[in-house]
């Protein structure tokens, strides 16, 4: 089992990732979600820092063009996601395990399937490490 | 609390119109207020599963809206608050008075993590599934709310808890038996009150009395069997007994009746730790002569005052005829109360208290526990401060003869079983049983039950009345069976049921629960009837029953659905291709009139219609589910208030008038005074919103014209 921190959202994807428990759908045991106001105010340092601290996976849920504060809110977002990237990569760590997706109020199924495909991808990143 | 806020306008009404011309007037750089009666903004819009004829998303479009309001830096929001009333001020500008209701829950501390709701002990219909599932009396509006906060639903106090002498919080307690919850009930019923099991017995139980259902029905809810089930169950089961507080000052008790050991109980909650002086003679007093009449049993009394001693209350024996100073001087006490009032008078000094009344009758008991705690804060306070006054209501009623039937011999023990199906009748008076359940498992200390309702004076130079429409009660036309046919839904149910937020998260029925393979949706219920009071056409029934069809059809593909019609009115950019599609995707249109509905076995349904297409005459079709495309009505309860004349013109429909509504859309025959949105009549989302528009337009331009002078 991966385990994966998601940022989500207050307004927008919270409610969203909230209704996937509430619709009782299963995804991955391993995610864990924090809630920030907005997406594009994730440090780069927080996400190489869980990545530093036992998580296998990093996800931000965004909220697109639904954000109510910033109209460039996706491209901030995409910057932060760039940049975290770019820290793992320096710190020999792997930038697949960095990921960024927008997720509506009500996108419970394109969480669950996200959440799903990007376990599998962090087990078979897992693999490949082994291997080497 | 008052408080002072000055804006440009004032929006009424949350809804897609409301938070529209707010954001549009924000966005010019007028200061707006925004006020919505619901603990969340959005409206109806939120409620909804799509929006025709595109099928779009349709909270995945409100969500970002209502987020985009309540955090648009010129655009302040009060939800759960009303506008109470609107007077036009010395200079043009209107006065109005807005009240923010008391939530009971500390927006800045509240994380809207939801444990307050799991622990909750009452059940209410949830308003925002159109009462299709229960939601809790603490709740958060539901999960995409803006702001995402639980609210307290509190109308005063119930009469049961109200008429309790002994300050019992009688529905906390009843509603908690309800939910199986015996540990917890005992000790919330300690929180306020020791002598669970006695008061079973002997409590004359004037909460049965003044009991709602005990009104409606004749039969009061059993509270007093309930208590008495409670104390037989701690008997058995026994629970916490942990000392409350252990504190330093020492206060003595002269006496074992049910006054010395309830002032023993309540002062060992306050951290005081009392001692009882009981001069040779067995605690419990006048309870023990109950015991012997058989009135209680002894068990039951020991248990209780084995409760009272678990607090920390100490108890000594000493001769009786001791003085009271020595007492106070021999064992190092701050303070000394003598139960027994005659006694008191041998010695009038400063730290030696008494009752002026001797009570000790039993069945006087909640009487006497009351008595104890309004005595227990004067004592707290002049062990704190030296200082002693007595509240003059401590002995209000007790004066002189009280005539209280003596209790009938009520000693049968009752399982708790049984108590729970007593306390199932409970009606919830007052929503919020004060069970204080959510105040121990919210995690952030946020429900605070001493708030109250906020007055706010609001001077504003404009309003905009976006106040919706609400939709008609199909009770009123009792042919279509809505109250008495469980089958039978209202659109706006149906919506729930499509909806991604939806109750089941599947389209079931609700007499069992079957997914329904046949559905009729009746269209021009309560619209275009004279019958029911509204012969306009709502404009949006046809639409949105079109496009549950195609919802249905694609949620349930075997599902056969049917609509009855007038007629199609698809008069939209668009409508009448999504007409078109729906024929394609083989919902079944009738041209006819529905008469009545009438049940068949299994819930099943027969619609009596007159076919006004094919063969003609009257006609009968089976259905297993049916939905009522319920009208659109107004909503003018805002005219109440505009104190005198001045409020502003509603039509024949009693929607709000636009005085020149070819010219100039959303003013009213006030000056200042603007309307959006469906608040003027029937209208759909993409409508509502051009209305909003264009009515923050015309207040912008007012704005200007009168800033100008």
């Amino acid at each position: 089992m991966a385990r994966i921190l998601v940022f989500s959202t207050n307004n927008i994807s919270d409610p969203g990732i909230d209704l996937c428990g509430s619709n009782h759908m299963d995804y991955p045991l391993g995610v864990s979600v924090i809630s920030v106001p907005c997406s594009s105010g994730i440090d780069p340092r927080w996400i190489l820092y869980a990545l530093e601290h036992g998580f296998d996976g990093v996800f931000v849920a965004a909220d697109g063009t639904d954000c109510s504060y910033l109209q460039d809110c996706t491209t901030r977002t995409g910057k932060v996601i760039r940049e975290a990237q770019e820290l793992a990569k320096g710190a020999g760590l792997d930038p697949r395990r960095i990921k960024m997706a927008a997720i509506c109020s009500v996108c419970s199924e394109a969480f669950q399937n996200h959440m799903k495909k990007f376990d599998q991808a962090l087990e078979e990143l897992r693999g490949e490490g082994n291997e080497d | 609390m008052k408080t002072r806020l000055q804006v440009d306008c004032l929006v009424v009404g949350g809804g897609i119109s409301g938070m529209e011309s707010a954001i549009t007037l924000g966005d010019m750089g007028f200061d707006v207020l925004l006020v919505e009666k619901e603990a969340s903004i959005g409206g109806k819009m939120i409620l909804l599963s799509k929006v025709f004829p595109t099928l779009d998303c349709s909270s995945c479009i409100s969500t970002p809206k209502m987020a985009s309001t309540y955090n648009h830096p010129k655009v302040t929001s009060f939800t759960y608050s009303e506008v109470r009333s609107i007077k036009r001020g010395p200079n043009g500008a209107f006065e109005a008075k807005v009240i923010k209701r008391p939530t009971f829950v500390d927006p800045e501390r509240c994380t809207g993590c939801g444990q307050c709701e799991k622990v909750c002990t009452v059940a209410r219909p949830d308003q925002f599934n159109d009462g299709l599932i229960a939601r809790r009396a603490i709740y958060i509006p539901f999960p995409q709310a803006v702001p995402k906060k639980a609210v307290v639903e509190k109308k005063g106090v119930s009469p049961c808890t109200r008429s309790c002498p002994a300050g019992i919080s009688v529905h906390g307690m009843v509603a908690l038996v309800r939910n199986g919850r015996f540990d917890r009930a005992y000790s919330r019923h300690l929180e306020d009150a020791p002598f669970v099991g006695s008061l079973g017995h002997l409590c004359p139980a004037y909460c049965e009395m003044k009991c709602t259902q005990g009104k409606k029905s004749k039969i009061p809810v059993g509270i007093k069997g309930i208590e008495r089930a409670l104390g037989y169950w701690h008997l058995k089961n026994g629970g916490d007994k942990t000392p409350s507080k252990s504190g330093e000052k020492r206060f003595g008790i002269v006496g074992v009746g049910p006054l010395a050991l309830s002032l023993a109980y309540f002062l060992a909650q306050k951290g005081v730790r009392p001692l009882i002086f009981t001069q040779g003679k067995r605690l419990g007093g006048s309870l023990l002569d109950a015991v012997e009449k058989g009135l209680l049993p002894k068990e039951i009394l020991e248990d209780d005052i084995n409760t009272i001693l678990a607090q920390g209350v100490e108890q000594k024996d000493s001769p009786e005829n001791t003085p009271f100073d020595a007492l106070l001087e021999q064992n190092g006490l701050e303070g000394l109360f003598i139960e027994d009032p005659v006694r008191a008078k041998e010695s009038e000094r400063e730290r030696i208290f008494s009752s002026p009344l001797k009570l000790d009758e039993p069945h006087l008991l909640p009487h006497i526990i009351g008595v104890a705690r309004k005595i227990s804060g004067p004592i707290e306070k002049f062990l704190e401060k030296g200082e002693y006054s007595l509240p003059e209501d401590a002995f209000k009623g007790l004066e002189g003869e009280i005539s209280i039937q003596e209790p009938q011999g009520h000693n049968e023990e009752l399982l708790p079983e049984e108590a729970q199906g007593l306390a199932s009748r409970c009606l919830d008076c007052a929503v919020c049983s004060q069970c204080h359940e959510c105040m121990k498992a919210c995690p952030a200390n946020a429900i605070d039950f001493s708030m109250e309702p906020e007055e706010v004076s609001v001077t504003t130079k404009t309003i905009i009345i976006a106040t919706g429409f609400s939709l008609f009660d199909p009770s009123k036309k009792p042919l279509l069976g809505y109250d008495r046919l469980p089958n039978v839904i209202t659109a706006m149910q149906m919506d729930r049921l499509l909806a991604p937020t939806r109750p089941y998260n599947a389209v079931l029925r609700p007499s069992d629960g079957k997914v329904p393979g046949n559905i009729a949706i009746v269209l021009c219920a309560g619209s275009r009837d004279r019958t029911a009071g509204n012969t306009w056409c709502s404009r949006i029934c046809c639409m949105y029953s079109i496009k549950q069809a195609q919802l249905i059809m694609g949620a349930l593909p075997i599902a056969n659905v049917t609509i009855y019609y007038i007629d199609i009115r698809a008069f939209g950019k668009g409508y009448e291709e999504f007409f078109q599609q729906a024929k394609a995707m083989g919902t079944n249109f009738v041209k006819g009139k529905v008469a009545r509905i009438e049940p068949t076995a299994n819930d099943d349904l027969y619609i009596y219609y007159e076919d006004m297409e094919r063969k003609g005459g009257l006609r009968r079709q089976k259905h297993d589910l049916v939905v009522l495309a319920v009208g659109a009505m107004a909503s003018p309860q805002l005219r109440k208030a505009f104190m005198g004349d001045d409020a502003p013109d509603v039509d024949e429909m009693a929607f709000f008038s636009q005085s020149k509504g070819l010219s100039e859309p959303g003013v009213t025959n006030i000056e200042g005074v603007f309307v959006a949105g469906s608040a003027t009549g029937p209208r759909d989302i993409p409508d509502c919103v051009v209305h909003a528009n264009a009515c923050a337009a015309q207040v912008a331009s007012y704005l200007k014209k009168t800033e100008k002078g």
